[in-house]
């Protein structure tokens, strides 16, 4: 694993269903819109040894059509909304809010939790992301201080605690410390 | 010490030793370990749409 500078994460790492799983995926979403994988999945692509049923990630928000172009790739592409079948049904649960979720047809797990930015810090972390080039592919995480704030402030979990823990073994040498702390503060304030 | 204060000092002593495996070994090689936890837990993972709601809370999000 090769911290190249602020913005570049390289893995040559073995792929695992997990990861073609989120590669398929960011292939059709990235063509129609930003995004910032964010949460469980950044640690497991770091290396950290559990498995996770769904991957977290943030867009910001889009108009119908937009949506609707997107979701039809996505169909193309043997995806399928498990919350609702017509665009506009799909498209009702982000404007409420919700995060919807997409599996390869006839499965359920692994899926994908999509959501729209809906704060500050959501947009926070659509505005600081890294490319981490795996196999001749690239995904786009939030900053993993923000992530390591965030679980360990927020979040607090058994299993969100250990994310942090591998988070902040693994890339001790790149971590900016007084950065997790300053997030920390802006999430006291914020929840 | 009791039995939780134990669990957890034995979770953070794994995470810290994974970690310190990773760091010192190649990607292709943790990566492979990894995945025999991450591939299994998918292939065992069969559940209906429903049930998934269900275990995630979330029964109010389908139509």
């Amino acid at each position: 694993m090769k911290f190249k500078n602020k913005q570049t994460i390289e893995i040559d790492r073995e792929l695992s269903e997990l990861d073609t799983f989120a590669i398929d995926f960011i292939k059709i979403l990235h063509q129609h819109s930003p995004y910032v994988i964010i949460s469980g999945y950044v640690a497991i692509l770091l290396g950290r040894a559990r498995a996770s049923e769904d991957i977290d990630i943030l867009i910001p928000k889009c108009d119908f059509s937009t949506f609707t172009r997107f979701y039809h790739d996505l169909k193309t592409s043997g995806f399928y909304c498990l919350n609702a079948e017509e665009d506009a049904d799909v498209y009702d649960y982000l404007e409420e809010g919700l995060a919807i979720r997409f599996a390869k047809k006839d499965t359920v797990i692994p899926n994908i939790e999509l959501k729209w930015a809906k704060n500050t810090l959501d947009d926070l972390s659509l505005k600081h992301t890294i490319n981490v080039k795996v196999q001749n592919e690239t995904l786009c995480i939030s900053h993993l201080e923000l992530q390591i704030a965030f679980k360990e402030k927020i979040l607090q979990s058994p299993k969100d605690m250990d994310d942090a823990q591998h988070i902040r073994e693994v890339a001790k040498e790149y971590l900016d410390i007084a950065l997790i702390q300053k997030y920390k503060e802006m999430l006291h304030g914020f929840y | 010490m009791g039995f939780i204060e134990e669990n957890e000092q034995e979770r953070k002593r794994f995470v810290h030793q994974w970690a310190e495996y990773v760091r010192t070994h190649t990607d292709k090689v943790w990566s492979h370990q990894q995945n025999v936890i991450i591939n299994s837990s998918m292939q065992s993972a069969h559940m209906t749409r429903e049930q998934f709601f269900k275990m995630k809370r979330e029964t109010h999000y389908i139509k």
